[in-house]
């Protein structure tokens, strides 16, 4: 039934983001297996910040020039520099990516497509389209990262006792940051009847995420939000579990965000009119 | 068992300022075709959905096969085949695809019937339905709706899209299959004809309101156009008088009995009598619902409502 609409709906999405994932993960292991200069990532998993090799980078120049200009180091360097270097570094791109996709495909798409009539007149409590939206997108959104870490566990262990924790331990912090971001996606598109609209109003608010604090560091040399959202992404740093202690408190953060669009999202379609 | 498929008391639904239906007291008798009436904006397509819960009324209260449209919404929908107006599926799925997404959802679903009406109305079940014509968008509408084994069949402008056969065999699918069986369908349209062919009760909408609801044999046996000449036009207050229309020194009542005694009383103040005509469904609609008209002559008609 619409279980079986929802996963039609959003198939296609989920297999392309696991083949890109699982591709990832195995070229990246291959690529740690033939490393040259394995010392250099080793280090990383130790703790240590950066290698020396790491600082002629050509690439990393240019995202430090970005991080002096954007004064603001976080999820930026996480999404576009560390794909380069740290195939986890993928991990947020994808949560971004496939959070933001899926939750367009909801129900709430249905306003926009005139489909909206026909889905809530089958007998069914309207809180049960919801609600299978979201256990095939947390599903997907599930497996999405799993499929990048998993392949990379064999080949990290190889190499470092410790880099399958180091992998494994970022997961669940993926996992309620992409619950989060699909939760968002989910509810505007339901509220504005449009994926495209949807995706929009969420793309915004995610870049309003990540631009303000800065802005309000850089301009008015005030730190407190930019601390709360620096706060909010520590699950994702290089350091992050077992090289230093779970981050708690970022994960309960972005599961509560998340309950909170599934909360709001129950709510607005019981009330809605078509 | 209620002996009503429908029946509204007062129903409301206010958008804002707009009263897109006013206090609607509506009775669908069960086994019954009841053909829903009114010209654009009456009122049809809101009063569908309210019952349906797909709009929530501000005022007035709806029973549909004897559940509250407030408490038992699921019971209702399971009993119920809809067809909507705009006539929109999901546009990646094929009519195969969306047998097998809907027949989920209804415990009397009939494969049988799918494979005999996809046959009868030549639904092409393999084609995406984005690919499909208006024709076959709709008659896929109502193949989902047919084989739900609904007790109600509330079909919004059923033949949207259809060439006359497909329309003839809609219309005879539904009575020699659902009707005859004790089932009851909403017919909400404009397609007069269509009504009256196969329509044993009529409701006509305007503002919100239901002006007439009766038997369409009713119509056919009692209601009568009585056309009059007069010099000048007497004042005429009856319960049996629909709609008066003018022109120059003609008027044009329309009655809905006892035709005989109301031309006498005509005759009495004064007119000429120059005909008395049974009247079509469209006359009756007509009469009720158009505002002024331009004559053959160019002056306008005009129609009064009895309160």
């Amino acid at each position: 039934m619409y279980l079986w609409k929802a996963w039609h709906d959003c198939r296609a999405r989920v297999i392309l983001y696991i083949l890109a994932t699982l591709s990832i993960g195995v070229l990246f292991g291959l690529q740690v297996e033939s490393w040259a200069n394995l010392h250099a990532y080793l280090t990383v998993f130790r703790g240590v910040h950066r290698n020396q090799w790491f600082y002629f980078d050509d690439f990393y120049i240019t995202f430090t020039a970005l991080h002096h200009a954007l004064g603001y180091y976080g999820i930026w360097m996480h999404t576009f520099y560390e794909p380069r270097w740290d195939a986890l570094g993928y991990g947020p791109l994808a949560m971004l990516l496939a959070g933001l996709s899926l939750g367009a495909s909801g129900v709430g798409k249905e306003y926009g497509a005139q489909t909206m009539n026909f889905v809530l007149s089958r007998p069914s409590h309207r809180r049960n389209f919801v609600l299978v939206d979201w256990v095939v997108g947390l599903t997907a959104v599930v497996i999405i990262p799993s499929a990048l870490a998993f392949p990379l566990l064999p080949f990290l262990f190889s190499v470092h006792a410790k880099g399958p924790g180091n992998v494994l331990g970022g997961l669940p912090v993926l996992w309620v940051l992409g619950a989060a971001i699909y939760g968002l996606s989910y509810f505007t598109t339901l509220v504005t009847g449009s994926a495209a609209k949807g995706l929009t109003l969420s793309a915004a608010a995610l870049l309003m995420y990540g631009f303000l604090p800065t802005a309000l560091h850089e301009w008015w040399h005030a730190d407190l939000l930019l601390r709360a959202v620096e706060w909010t992404l520590r699950g994702l740093e290089d350091d992050a579990w077992p090289l230093s202690p779970f981050a708690w408190g970022a994960a309960v953060f972005w599961l509560a965000v998340a309950a909170g669009f599934l909360g709001a999202s129950l709510a607005w379609i019981r009330f809605r009119e078509v | 068992m209620n002996d009503l498929a429908v029946h509204t008391a007062g129903l409301a639904k206010f958008f804002g300022k707009t009263r897109a239906v006013d206090g609607l007291d509506m009775k669908v008798p069960r086994g019954s075709v009841y053909g829903f009436l009114g010209r654009n904006g009456a009122g049809k397509t809101t009063t569908v959905k309210t019952l349906l819960g797909l709009l929530r009324p501000s005022a007035g209260s709806a029973q549909v096969l004897g559940y509250d449209i407030r408490q038992n919404l699921v019971a209702i929908l399971e009993r119920t085949g809809f067809v909507t107006e705009n006539k929109t599926l999901f546009d990646s799925l094929t009519p195969a695809q969306l047998v097998h997404f809907n027949q989920g959802y209804f415990p009397k679903w009939s494969g049988e019937l799918v494979a005999r009406y996809a046959e009868l109305f030549e639904i092409p079940m393999q084609t995406q339905f984005s690919k499909l014509s208006l024709g076959n968008k709709t008659k896929v509408c109502h193949l989902l709706a047919l084989c739900q084994g609904a007790d109600l069949l509330i079909l919004d402008e059923p033949s949207i899209g259809l060439d006359p056969v497909i329309t003839d065999l809609l219309l005879r699918v539904l009575v020699e299959d659902h009707v005859s069986e004790g089932k009851t369908v909403l017919l909400s349209s404009h397609q007069l004809t269509e009504v009256e062919r196969i329509a044993d009760w009529v409701g006509i909408i305007e503002k919100g309101k239901i002006l007439l609801e009766t038997r369409l044999e009713d119509i056919r046996q009692n209601y009568r156009l009585i056309r009059a000449a007069a010099d000048t036009a007497p004042v005429i207050s009856s319960p049996d008088l629909v709609s008066v229309q003018s022109s120059e020194n003609f008027r044009s009542y329309l009655v809905t009995r006892e035709a005989e005694d109301f031309a006498t009383m005509l005759r009495a103040k004064g007119m000429t009598i120059l005909e008395i005509l049974p009247v079509s469904l469209e006359e009756v609609f007509l009469g009720l619902t158009r505002k002024e008209v331009p004559c053959i002559s160019g002056k306008p008609g005009t129609i009064a409502v009895p309160a």
